[in-house]
């Protein structure tokens, strides 16, 4: 549905996005994630035709965006990351001249309205001036308004940040509602674990390429397959760190006191042969653990990395 | 039916709260104390037993010159923070990321100004009536000014407009817009008369054609027909000529209105351009 290829951006010399592909089907939730200043805002905003790229190609449908702009914006509607709202407007007037923008009836636009301050949780404030609104509700209000003309793809520029942690989980409801109704949607975070459990795809941003880009089982994969083990003995530790080092799986061993630990590279069943080996070898091993890997392991892993090079 | 959504949105939010009964009490107060003081004076500077026609046209030039003047200084105050504030407030975006063309949202802001502006005018019309008490003065004239009126406060209103699509801040905007209206005003006259004192010698009959571009120069002539007497008749140098400043026969105040209309289609034009983020890219990447 989405699909970008090679985008680049520079601001001057500087490359806020460098090279960055990627693809969303219809349906996906893609978690774009990455650290502030990664590129995610300006992404985004090319994709909704508030930028233009310096090269690269962006297609919705196989309709490339910034040629074809008028066309693209009716299909997607856009949350960024900053908003402001316009004093000396009601709720639903607000709502009702986004509306306005897209030709829709007077009849079905109170339909839409209503159906959206219901989606967003905010049919109390309907009466309510938009500027008196708590941060929180305005998110939501923006969110309604991004939704007002049903469009196909939604792309929400960091919808959480900046809130408290109940309107974190009402915003994160809110999402989960959009994903069951069938939107595909692209959402960016800095926080990794905050759209792990919501989204189908992730990819991670950094310095303005993607560094790593799938489906959340195969970053779930690629964290496992990066596993830490942690092995205790309770005796014959030099024994022990000579088997591991003769295992090719292993790596970055390292020792402390009557502990190892070090990078494994394989399966379970790999793992439980590592296990098997030592004890065939009369190892007292006590413990043989896996040190928690989690997405937010690997995005630091992944990001820290890219720094140093 | 297809009514411009963000001109609707303008009025309904300008309307609102005493913001714009405020505005146009405190017009017609000004209008109304400035006209009563001009009056005044005229009257007991000038002994004249009968009502004399004479001083109904001079009543309405102070009238029409004060009016004029207000609308120089209200319509540039309405549309300089058109686009900068949506920008301050970080509602640009959110505009931009619709399907609405950003003509449409030029026109829309540039409209809603102009619906003010005329609220004002019509609402001066009371106090122009005082002019038909002695006479002189036709309906259909006033009718003239008003248009005249009207196409200045559009052509002021894009000034500020361009500005408020080229600059960030509406600060920055609005003092661009009155700088360039005081050029207008008062720059193309000093630049005509030294242009005129250097090259052309103080005796130089013509009229000077930059003064085509000067609104009060257009007011002048405009006033100067309807009084029966030509541009001419002032005596300033640049605005004499034997033709009285006809160019293709037309007088100086309808050259200067063709002016106001290329002048504010242009803008318009260019500050559609402007807040167009992906075109604007597109042409100078092509460029280079
Ligand atoms: N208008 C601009 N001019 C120059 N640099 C910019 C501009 N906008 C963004 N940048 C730079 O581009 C990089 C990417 O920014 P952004 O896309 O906002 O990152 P993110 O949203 O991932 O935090 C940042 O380093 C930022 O400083
Ligand atoms: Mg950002």
């Amino acid at each position: 549905m989405l699909e970008i290829k090679n985008l680049v951006k520079s601001y001057g010399r500087y490359l806020a996005v460098n090279n960055l592909s990627l693809e969303i089907p219809e349906g996906e939730i893609y978690g774009f994630v990455g650290p502030n200043g990664a590129g995610k805002t300006t992404t985004m905003k090319i994709i909704c035709g508030l930028l233009a790229a310096t090269s690269g190609e962006v297609r919705l449908d196989g309709v490339d965006v910034t040629r074809n702009s008028n066309k693209i914006k009716e299909s997607i509607g856009y949350m960024p990351d900053f908003f402001g709202v316009y004093d000396d407007l009601k709720v639903t007037e607000y709502l009702e001249f986004y509306a306005s923008i897209y030709k829709i009836k007077d009849k079905e636009k109170k339909k839409i309205t209503n159906d959206l301050l219901e989606l967003v949780d905010l049919t109390q404030k309907r009466d309510a001036y938009v500027d008196s609104l708590s941060r929180g509700m305005k998110q939501r209000l923006c969110l309604a308004r991004a939704l007002i003309h049903n469009p196909k793809l939604l792309v929400l520029d960091e919808p959480a940040s900046g809130l408290d942690p109940r309107a974190r989980i009402e915003m994160k409801e809110i999402l989960r509602n959009l994903r069951e109704m069938g939107k595909t949607i692209l959402i960016s975070s800095h926080i990794l674990s905050e759209l792990a459990e919501l989204c189908t795809h992730i990819g991670i941003i950094d310095s303005g390429r993607m560094v790593v880009s799938g489906s959340v089982s195969e970053i779930m994969q690629k964290v496992y397959s990066h596993r830490v083990l942690r092995i205790k003995v309770s005796a014959r530790v030099d024994e022990a760190e000579l088997i591991l080092k003769e295992n090719p799986l292993i790596s970055k061993l390292s020792r402390m006191e009557d502990a190892l630990q070090a990078g494994f590279e394989g399966s379970e069943e790999d793992m439980s042969r590592l296990l098997a080996a030592l004890v065939g070898k009369g190892i007292p091993v006590v413990t043989f653990s896996q040190l928690d890997g989690n997405l937010e392991d690997v995005f630091m892993r992944v990001t820290k990395g890219e720094e140093k090079q | 039916m297809n009514i411009n959504p963000v001109l609707l949105k303008e009025l309904k939010v300008r309307m609102r709260g005493w913001r714009a009964a405020g505005i146009i009490i405190l017009y017609l107060l000004v209008l109304a104390l400035v006209t009563f003081m001009v009056m005044y004076e005229s009257y007991n500077n000038i002994y004249t037993s009968t009502v004399d026609p004479g001083r109904t046209t001079g009543t309405y030039t102070a009238l029409a010159l004060i009016q004029l003047v207000l609308i120089l200084f209200v319509a540039p105050a309405l549309t300089a923070g058109a686009i900068s504030g949506e920008r301050e407030k970080q509602t640009l975006d959110l505009l931009l990321c619709t399907k609405l063309s950003t003509r449409s949202i030029v026109l829309g802001k540039l409209l809603a100004s102009m619906s003010q502006v005329l609220l004002l005018i019509v609402a001066s019309l009371p106090i122009f009536s005082v002019i038909f008490m002695f006479g002189g003065i036709s309906i259909a004239e006033v009718a003239q000014l008003f248009a005249f009126y009207i196409i200045i406060a559009i052509t002021a209103g894009s000034i500020g407009i361009f500005y408020s699509c080229y600059l960030k801040r509406t600060t920055a905007a609005t003092v661009m817009t009155y700088g360039t209206g005081a050029f207008l005003i008062l720059g193309t006259f000093f630049i005509s008369y030294f242009y005129i004192g250097v090259f052309l010698g103080w005796d130089y009959q013509g009229f000077f054609p930059l003064l085509y571009t000067n609104p009060m120069v257009g007011f002048a002539s405009l006033l100067g027909d309807q009084f029966g007497y030509g541009i001419g008749s002032i005596g300033l140098p640049g605005l004499r000529g034997s033709t009285d400043g006809r160019l293709l026969g037309l007088s100086p105040w309808v050259v200067h209105v063709a002016f106001d209309f290329v002048l504010t289609a242009v803008l318009i034009a260019l500050s559609a351009r402007k807040l167009n983020p992906v075109r604007v890219k597109r042409t100078r990447r092509n460029a280079a």
